[in-house]
């Protein structure tokens, strides 16, 4: 297949971040030195000179961005100073507003006052919600000297809103992995047989819960990915917590501290606040080179992250502390905080990273296998 | 006669020779040859301490005759026989055997290669006992220069003669001085006018008063020898006899001709430009398109008849800088252009060159490359939705894609080649071609200026592609040596000439037949032949020819190397029987 | 033992010598039974030189000048070639093989042409075998 060269599309990377695109060229010293690169999907190089030539077609169906978690290592080693660790981060927003269909990605990496427009209209929603709709707040505690939370927020309507954020949500990035799917499989043509796609499933699950790539990555004990894996699984114990198991999650009786949900919710806190405490150190002090870039993207989502975290943790205190009227409004604020968070990040921004990167690697291993199948053929006595 | 005692010495040249040859057993086994007084072996015998030893010897032991077992004779043969005048004695007394190119250099067989090297020193051991003591000769300089080519190699020698109150005759084949310098808007690296620098000593040149030009002028035929060349010129009808003691050949190159590469469509599409065509576009100050738009996309595709197996495969050295030159200029010119640099490698050698490689590079300016050998880039005409009018279609190796490159002008870097009259030239003045028929310097590495025919440089690019600085210093290093000549007034000649021994001769004139320089006439009244040594450059046809054995040439008679090849022999056997 | 032939090379000194000097700068490894003897020009190798050659003891002989045309001294290789094809005649009417002698051009710039030429005429001249002149001209002396 011919490709037009396009340097437009420097135009393009430019405003999602890209700052020297063509200052590379392309010793491959950033090839080399990367710990993750290997001979079926080599990189940061090849995927630089997409982004340089304006090679559309292929850059689209490159998935090498995912496979970086930045360590840096490419970057210190650059001897012209191109910062290839910084354009595979800024590729991950070229291809995050790539793979979403309805544009909003773009629009919020491309413009600041339609992102922070988007989070603070969802914010007010919220609050309106609650102000219009919500049951006056009562002062008095339970019999037990619990605050009486659930009937502040009953649980049969925060779980209504929960499911539906979460479908909604779900169905947007769902609609974006096969619009990812379309442009790294289909358009390329790469032929892979059924069986291979049931065969390399387990990749999905076993790298989105160890994110196993990302520790050849912190062979300098740099400890990346201990701190964004602790930060992963709080996340997600909570947040299966307030989905799933809301009823047991939210309750007006304060339970011994042993007791699992109180457990649960101190492991989240912890690898929550860690984590975050951990990046938010690194990227004011730009102690290392993933630290060292700070896009408005990135910013934001830690930002919120750590609000959520923080107004949750708040929230706790005061409900175990019995103090029922900083706790109704300690809700709202983090209500408030975590609908605009997930409903941008998840499937318009940089937290779309949770899914992109575990199907990126599901991607890279059928067109692995596609390769070699056709390798195979090729060399084939019929074949020849 | 005197006895004949001779001075053997093997030289190592550190491990050159001694890893392939033992070169003590040499010197020990032909220290038994006789007449061989002593023989020895040392590290470097062309060192100042290696020839020491020579003078000493020839001294002590009262040597007259030495031969020296080292590299080629053509790199270090005038040293020894300096070192033996020096210690007084005559130095044709002197032969060497080359063990480092012909033994140590080609052969891996310890053994065998120091049976060769007692061979080769033995030949010239018996050769040596011929040798006969032969007398400088002097030839006058006539200090004036023959320059040929008006370019900037050309004008560079001859204003640097002629600031020496010395005549220059400056012959150029067209009609303007200049070359092809005068041709070009900017120079690389730092991008200064060319026309400035080259117009200022093109009007010097034709008002120096020691200068003669002759344009429009080509030299047909040279006689002579250094010191005392001539030749006559045609102009305007009548003829000139020119004398003069030295020749600067400052020919140049032509530019490659990219007619024959269909691939690249040039005379096909009018937007296919070479670059000297870029260059007048660049003189005439507009960077116009054929439909007279300014154009969006430009490439610049490199190596263009140069490094491929099928036009020159030699690099034309100017070429990559010159495109980075234009790069910048489209880029000042045009700053929103799309500017492609199409190119197989990217040689920024030379001073500058790299940093301005690195500053355009940061021009926004895209570099794609190609497979120069094999996989040349395809110019098509675009399809008639597209916005250009030309599409480049290459496999670019940096990224292993194949895909097309939108056009609205070529620039096709095309590379520099020897002008259809370089054979005729190098036949004019006695010089030889190389297999690229680039004019051959006298050594590569020492001496790059002067040829093989004393009193002949080459300068420029006739010589190989150069760029300015370096045509420039070849031309002053050139005019350097002859300026050393011309103070002197005379140079030594070789002495290697025919002589005809007047007893033998019987007058049957096929000398005369043979000489290809007409030296030998014919003295009636004597019935013999007589070689005029002057004219005579002893290539020794006419001793082969001579059915009598009158004629002799000089430190190449007949029993010198008739008793070379029995030495040879006799000792090549008697190793081989052992 | 296997048999090793002995050969002279005669070169000219403009083209071939230079060219063979080019084949040491340039390491190519080639036959060592080729021993070059110089001349100023191919023109100045007399057929006696040829002839003394193998009655001294040579296997074989090697003449090198400078292509037609690029000759130093404008038409030197011309009169080697004429007088090689004479010998070649001589030759055959002495009962010798004429593929013992050999005539090549070599320029200064054939490095590797002269380090391949030495080695296939080496390989020819030792498919022929030793040359018996030398015993054959000391018998009948």
């Amino acid at each position: 297949m011919i490709q037009r060269v396009n340097t437009d599309l420097k135009k393009d990377l430019l405003k999602l971040g890209v700052k020297d695109w063509n200052e590379c060229f392309h010793c491959g010293n950033c090839t080399a030195i990367c710990p993750l690169s290997e001979n079926e999907l080599l990189f940061p190089r090849k995927v630089i000179r997409q982004a340089q030539m304006g090679l559309e077609t292929s850059l689209q169906a490159n998935v090498s961005p995912w496979m970086c978690y930045y360590c840096g290592e490419c970057s210190d080693t650059c001897p012209r100073d191109a910062n290839p660790g910084e354009l595979m981060m800024s590729l991950r927003r070229y291809l995050t507003s790539i793979y979403d269909w309805t544009g909003l990605s773009r629009l919020f990496y491309t413009n600041k006052y339609m992102e922070f427009a988007a989070i603070i209209g969802l914010a007010i929603i919220v609050i309106l919600l609650f102000a219009i709709w919500g049951p006056p707040l009562d002062p008095s505690l339970t019999s037990e000297g619990g605050v009486k939370i659930n009937s502040f927020a009953p649980i049969k309507w925060i779980e209504l809103g929960d499911w539906s954020m979460a479908v909604v949500v779900g169905a947007l990035l769902i609609s974006n992995i096969l619009h990812m799917f379309y442009k790294v499989i289909i358009k390329p043509g790469v032929k892979i047989p059924l069986t291979t796609y049931i065969t390399e499933l387990w990749k999905l699950p076993t790298h989105f819960a160890t994110q196993a790539k990302f520790r050849k990555c912190d062979a300098k004990g740099k400890f990346y990915w201990g701190a964004h894996w602790l930060m992963m699984t709080g996340y997600t114990v909570m947040f299966t917590m307030i989905v799933v198991f809301l009823p047991e999650f939210q309750v007006e009786k304060v339970n011994d501290w042993w007791h699992w949900q109180r457990l649960l919710g101190y492991y989240s806190t912890f690898g929550l606040l860690f984590g975050l405490i951990f990046v938010i150190i690194g990227r004011i002090k730009q102690n290392n080179q993933i630290f060292k870039f700070s896009h408005l993207s990135d910013w934001l989502f830690i930002i919120m992250l750590f609000l959520t975290t923080i107004s949750g943790i708040m929230l706790h205190l005061f409900r175990v502390g019995g103090m029922p009227y900083a706790t109704y409004y300690t809700y709202i604020a983090h209500i408030a905080i975590l609908i605009p968070m997930i409903c941008i990040e998840v499937p318009f921004s940089k937290w779309s990273h949770l899914a992109y990167r575990p199907f990126a690697i599901y991607f890279a291993a059928l067109k692995k296998e596609a390769k070699e199948l056709e390798y195979k053929t090729n060399l084939s006595p019929e074949a020849a | 006669m005197e006895e004949i005692r001779i001075g053997v010495y093997i030289c190592w040249c550190g491990t050159n020779i001694s890893r392939m040859v033992d070169v003590e057993d040499v010197a020990r086994e032909l220290s038994e040859m006789p007449g061989v007084v002593i023989s020895k072996d040392y590290k470097y015998m062309c060192s100042d301490p290696g020839q020491a030893l020579i003078i000493k010897d020839i001294k002590e032991h009262k040597l007259n005759r030495v031969v020296v077992s080292a590299c080629s004779p053509r790199i270090h043969e005038l040293t020894f026989r300096k070192a033996l005048e020096n210690a007084g004695l005559n130095p044709y007394m002197f032969q060497m055997a080359n063990i480092r190119e012909q033994v140590s250099w080609v052969h891996d067989d310890r053994e065998k290669a120091t049976k060769k090297a007692k061979a080769l020193v033995a030949a010239a051991i018996n050769r040596v006992k011929w040798h006969e003591s032969l007398d400088k000769r002097t030839v006058s300089i006539n200090p004036s220069t023959l320059v040929i080519g008006g370019g900037i190699a050309g004008i560079t020698a001859a204003l640097e003669l002629a600031d020496t109150g010395s005549p220059v005759y400056l012959i150029e084949k067209t009609t303007e001085l200049g070359g092809n310098m005068a041709k070009i808007d900017l120079t690389f690296p730092y991008l200064n006018s060319a026309r400035q620098i080259i117009q200022e000593k093109i009007e010097r040149t034709e008002h120096h008063p020691n200068i003669h030009i002759f344009k429009n002028t080509v030299v047909d035929e040279i006689f002579g020898y250094i010191g005392n060349f001539n030749s006559i010129i045609g102009q305007n009808g009548s003829e000139i006899d020119l004398k003069f003691g030295n020749i600067v050949v400052a020919t140049g190159l032509k530019p490659f001709d990219p007619s024959g590469l269909e691939n690249y469509g040039y005379g096909k599409f009018p937007d296919v430009i070479t670059s000297l065509e870029f260059e007048k576009k660049l003189l005439s100050g507009n960077i116009l398109t054929n439909e007279g738009k300014d154009p969006e996309n430009v490439v610049i595709i490199h190596c263009v008849g140069s490094r491929n197996r099928s036009e020159h495969e030699y690099c034309s050295r100017t070429c990559c800088m010159t495109a980075l030159k234009y790069a910048n200029q489209l880029r000042s010119a045009i700053p929103d252009a799309n500017i492609y640099q199409a190119y197989a490698d990217m040689r920024a050698f030379g001073k500058g060159c790299e940093e301005l490689y690195t500053s355009t590079s940061r021009k926004g300016i895209m570099f794609l490359m190609f497979d120069q050998q094999n996989d040349l880039p395809v110019i098509k005409k675009a399809e008639p939705g597209d916005s250009c009018n030309m599409l480049i279609e290459m496999n670019e190796k940096l990224s292993g894609e194949k895909i097309e490159i939108p056009a609205d002008m070529v620039i096709l870097m095309v590379g520099l080649e020897a002008h259809e009259d370089a054979k005729k030239i190098s036949h004019t003045v006695g010089i030889s071609l190389d297999g690229n028929s680039f004019f051959m310097e006298k050594h590569p590495k020492l001496d790059p200026v002067a040829t093989t025919t004393s009193g002949v440089y080459v300068v420029g690019n006739c010589q190989a592609p150069k760029d300015i600085p370096d045509t420039i210093t070849q031309a002053k290093a050139a005019t350097a040596r002859i300026m050393g000549t011309i103070k002197q007034g005379e140079v030594e000649v070789e002495v290697i000439t025919a002589v005809v021994n007047e007893d033998i001769c019987c007058g049957c004139q096929t000398c005369i037949q043979v000489c290809p320089y007409t030296a030998i006439t014919y003295d009636v009244v004597k019935g013999v032949s007589v070689v005029n040594e002057a004219i005579c450059k002893g290539c020794g046809t006419c001793g082969s020819a001579c059915p009598t054995g009158a004629i002799r040439s000089r430190h190449f008679t007949d029993n010198q190397i008739l008793s070379q090849i029995k030495g040879l022999l006799s000792k090549s056997l008697e190793l081989k029987e052992v | 033992m296997s048999y090793e032939p002995t050969i002279i090379a005669f070169l000219c000194n403009w083209c071939s010598y230079t060219g063979a000097d080019l084949a040491g700068t340039s390491r190519m490894k080639y036959a060592s039974n080729i021993n070059i003897i110089r001349v100023m020009c191919s023109g100045r190798i007399e057929p006696l030189f040829v002839l003394t050659a193998f009655r001294e003891g040579a296997d074989g002989v090697l003449i090198c000048g400078c292509h037609p045309g690029d000759c130093h001294y404008h038409e030197g290789n011309y009169k080697c070639l004429r007088r090689y094809y004479f010998l070649k005649k001589y030759l055959t009417q002495m009962g010798m093989n004429t593929e013992r002698m050999r005539l090549e051009w070599v320029s200064a710039s054939e490095g590797k042409q002269f380090a391949e030429l030495a080695d296939d005429f080496t390989e020819k001249v030792r498919n022929l075998g030793p040359c018996k002149i030398k015993e054959a001209a000391e018998t009948l002396t």
